[in-house]
C-alpha cells in the first residue's frame, strides 16, 4: 500500500473501446508523479478518475488506503490545475483564490489570511483585486495554481498546466512548481506530453500508452533504459534495428555485424536501438571491428551546436549527431560505432 | 473609401428608417402633444384616472410575474439542454422551439380549453370530488399569466442555452474540486455567468408580454385588460384615437425604462473586471 494507490483502473466511454485497461498505479507521499504520454494515451483520463471527474467502470481509487472511488468530486478535496486555468471570470484574483476556503465556511479573517499569504507565495499580492481577464497567461497560471493550493489539498493535480504558456515563461514555471510542491511537501500527479518537461520535474514518471502505463520509473531510467521500442521512440531514440542473441551480451545483425551489449538483456528483447547524439562517427579506418557499422553520408543538418547526419547504411537510414566539428559531405564513406553501454535492448 | 461615399451609401438605409420608422411614430406621438400649442393634457387626464392606472400597473405587474417565472423555469431548462449530448440537444431545441411555430391565437384557444368552466382542469377536479363547483379560471390575471408564460418560455429558453453552452465545463469542474457541489457550483459560478443571457431573455419576455395582444384578449376577457388590449379598444370601438397614441407612447416608455433597470441590475451583478479592460 502507498499514499495512492490505482488498482485496475478500466474506463470505456462507449462500453466497447477501453480508454484505461486494467491500469495500476501507486505513488508515495510527497512526491511528483508525472503521466507522460502522446495525446490520446489515456493520461487525462487517468488524472480525472484520480480528481473524481470520472468514475471509472472498474477498479478502485484508493488514497492512504481509503477507497475513494465513490467519493465525489467536491468531497475529496484535491487540488487541481487545469489546462485552461478555468478562472472564475467574475471574480477578484481574491475571491478566486478565497473560494475553496468560503466553501469550507472559514471565517473572513482566516480567508484572507490565508489567500493574502498564498497570493505573496505565488508572488500575486499586487494583483489581489484585480479579474482574471486583466493577467498575463503566467499570471493566471499561478493564479490557478494559488486557488488549488490554498485549500491545502491531499492531492495536487496538474493537467498540462504549462501548455498555454511561451517557452521562457514553461521553464520558469516548472521550476516555481517544483519548488513549492517540495516545500509544501504535497504529493502531486503531472499530466504532459512533453518529456523535457516532465523529466526536469518528476520524482516518478509513468508512460502511457493506449490506455496502459508502459513504464514507471525515475527520470533518469526511463531516460536511459527504455523498457519499450514505444517509450524509446517516445523520447528522442531515433534508430533501431532487429538483433539475433548468439550469446549472453553478444548479438547479430542481418548483415552479419556483431555487437557486444554492455550489460545482459533479458532474452525476450530483440530490437537495438541507440540515441543519435550517443553514436560516435568514424572516418578513418582505426575502429573497433564490433558495434561498427559502415554507411554513406546523405544529408546534412546543422543544429547549432551539431551536425546531424542521416547515414544509409546496410541496416537502413541511421540517424546520427556529430560536435567533432568535423563536417562530412553527402556522399562521404563513414563508419558508426555504437558504444556497448549505450546500445539499449527494447 | 472616402466619408462622402460612405454617407452615399448610408443614404438608402437612412431614408428607409426615416420613412418607414422615425415618421409613423412621430405622427402618432405628436398630436398627443400638440392642440393649439404645446401641451401634456392628454398625459395629465390619462394618470388621473385610477381605472387607467390599474390597467397600466395591472401590465407591468403580470408582464413582471410572467418575467420571473419564467426564468425560474427557463433557467434549469436551458441548463439541462445545453448540458444533454449532442445528438439529444438538437432534438431538446425543436421540441421547445416547435409552439412558437404555431400561431398565437391558435395556442391562446389551447388555454381555453384547459382552463374554461368545462376545461380539462375543472373536469379533472369534478370528477375527482376535490370541488362541486367549477374554478373561475379562464378570464383571470391567472390565464394571462399561464398563457404568456407558455408562450414566451421558448425564448426565455432560446436566449439561455448560448450563454450556456459558452460556459467552459472545466469552469464547473473547478468549482467541483474546490469544494462546491453541483448545485453551488451552479448557484456561486454558472448563474452569475450566465447574466447576459438572462438579461437578454428577459428584456425579450418581457417586452413579449407586455406588449402581447391575442393572449390577453382571449384569456382576460374585458374584467382583465391590458395596456395592448385597452390601446385597441379605444382604437378600435370607441375611435379614440388620441387616447389610443397616449397610451402607445406610455408603454414605449414603460418598456424603455424595464430595459434600463434590467441593464443596470446586469451591471451590478456582471463585473468580471469590464471597467479596467
Amino acid at each position: 500500500m502507498s499514499f495512492v494507490d490505482l488498482e485496475d483502473i478500466r474506463v470505456s466511454y462507449d462500453g466497447k473501446n477501453n480508454i484505461l485497461k486494467n491500469l495500476n498505479l501507486s505513488i508515495e507521499e510527497g512526491q511528483l508523479v508525472s503521466l507522460l504520454g502522446p495525446s490520446g494515451c489515456g493520461k487525462t483520463t487517468t488524472l480525472r478518475v484520480i480528481a473524481g471527474l470520472i468514475e471509472p467502470n472498474d477498479g478502485q481509487f484508493k488514497v492512504e488506503d481509503k477507497d475513494l472511488t465513490k467519493v465525489p468530486v467536491h468531497k475529496r478535496n484535491f487540488g487541481m490545475v487545469f489546462q485552461s486555468y478555468a478562472l472564475f471570470p467574475h471574480l477578484t484574483i481574491k475571491d478566486n483564490v478565497g473560494f475553496g476556503l468560503k466553501l469550507r465556511k472559514e471565517s473572513k479573517a482566516t480567508i484572507h489570511t490565508k489567500v493574502m499569504e498564498m497570493l505573496e507565495v505565488t508572488g500575486l499580492a499586487d494583483y489581489a483585486d484585480r479579474y482574471p481577464k486583466q493577467l498575463s497567461g503566467g499570471q493566471r497560471q499561478r493564479v490557478a495554481l494559488a486557488r488549488a493550493l490554498v485549500i491545502e489539498p491531499k492531492l495536487l493535480l496538474l493537467d498540462e498546466p504549462l501548455s498555454n504558456l511561451d517557452a521562457k515563461l514553461r521553464i520558469n514555471m516548472r521550476l516555481e512548481i517544483k519548488k513549492i510542491q517540495q516545500r509544501l511537501g504535497i504529493t502531486s500527479v503531472f499530466v504532459t506530453h512533453d518529456q523535457e518537461e516532465c523529466f526536469s520535474i518528476s520524482d516518478k514518471v509513468a508512460v502511457m500508452n493506449q490506455g496502459v502505463i508502459e513504464q514507471f520509473d525515475s527520470p533518469e531510467v526511463i531516460y536511459n533504459y527504455p523498457k519499450t521500442e514505444f517509450i524509446a521512440r517516445f523520447i528522442g531514440f531515433e534508430n533501431f534495428f532487429d538483433l539475433t542473441h548468439i550469446e549472453d551480451r553478444t548479438y547479430v545483425t542481418s548483415d552479419g555485424t556483431q555487437f557486444i551489449t554492455g550489460r545482459s538483456w533479458e532474452p525476450t528483447k530483440k530490437v537495438g536501438t541507440i540515441r543519435p547524439e550517443d553514436i560516435e562517427l568514424i572516418k578513418d579506418h582505426d575502429y573497433p571491428e564490433d558495434n561498427t557499422i559502415t554507411g554513406t553520408v546523405k544529408v546534412r543538418t546543422f543544429l547549432g551546436k551539431s551536425y546531424q547526419y542521416e547515414v544509409d547504411t546496410s541496416l537502413g537510414k541511421i540517424l546520427v549527431q556529430d560536435n567533432s566539428g568535423v563536417a562530412y559531405e553527402a556522399g562521404d564513406k563513414v563508419n558508426l560505432y555504437i558504444p556497448e553501454e549505450k546500445l539499449i535492448l527494447v | 473609401m472616402s466619408k462622402k461615399t460612405a454617407y452615399l451609401i448610408l443614404t438608402p438605409g437612412i431614408v428607409l428608417l426615416l420613412f418607414f420608422l422615425m415618421l409613423p411614430l412621430v405622427s402618432i406621438i405628436w398630436p398627443t402633444f400638440y392642440d393649439g400649442g404645446l401641451t401634456f393634457n392628454s398625459y395629465l387626464v390619462f394618470f388621473q384616472d385610477s381605472y387607467n392606472l390599474a390597467i397600466l400597473f395591472r401590465t407591468i405587474k403580470i408582464s413582471l410575474i410572467v418575467t420571473i417565472i419564467g426564468i425560474g423555469f427557463g433557467v434549469p431548462t436551458a441548463y439541462y439542454i445545453a448540458n444533454s449530448p449532442k445528438k439529444w440537444r438538437g432534438l431538446l431545441m425543436s421540441l421547445t422551439l416547435f409552439p412558437l411555430l404555431t400561431n398565437s391565437v391558435v395556442r391562446s384557444f389551447a388555454w381555453i380549453n384547459i382552463l374554461g368552466r368545462n376545461g380539462i382542469i375543472n373536469t379533472a377536479l369534478l370528477s375527482t370530488g376535490l370541488i362541486s363547483e367549477p374554478l373561475t379560471l379562464l378570464y383571470t390575471e391567472f390565464a394571462i399569466i399561464m398563457g404568456s408564460f407558455y408562450l414566451f418560455l421558448p425564448v426565455m429558453i432560446i436566449s439561455l442555452v448560448g450563454t450556456f453552452e459558452n460556459i467552459d465545463t472545466e469552469i464547473m469542474e473547478a468549482a467541483e474540486t474546490l469544494g462546491a457541489n453541483r448545485l453551488a457550483a451552479f448557484v456561486k459560478v454558472i448563474l452569475p455567468l450566465s447574466i447576459p443571457g438572462i438579461i437578454v431573455g428577459s428584456i425579450l419576455v418581457f417586452t413579449g408580454t407586455l406588449t402581447a395582444y391575442t393572449t390577453p384578449q382571449l384569456l382576460g376577457g374585458n374584467r382583465n385588460m391590458m395596456m395592448s388590449t385597452f390601446l385597441y379598444q379605444n382604437a378600435m370601438a370607441l375611435g379614440d384615437w388620441q387616447s389610443a397614441s397616449v397610451i402607445a407612447l406610455i408603454m414605449i416608455v414603460t418598456t424603455l425604462l424595464v430595459m434600463k433597470g434590467f441593464n443596470t441590475v446586469a451591471a451590478k451583478l456582471d463585473k468580471r473586471g469590464e471597467k479596467y479592460a
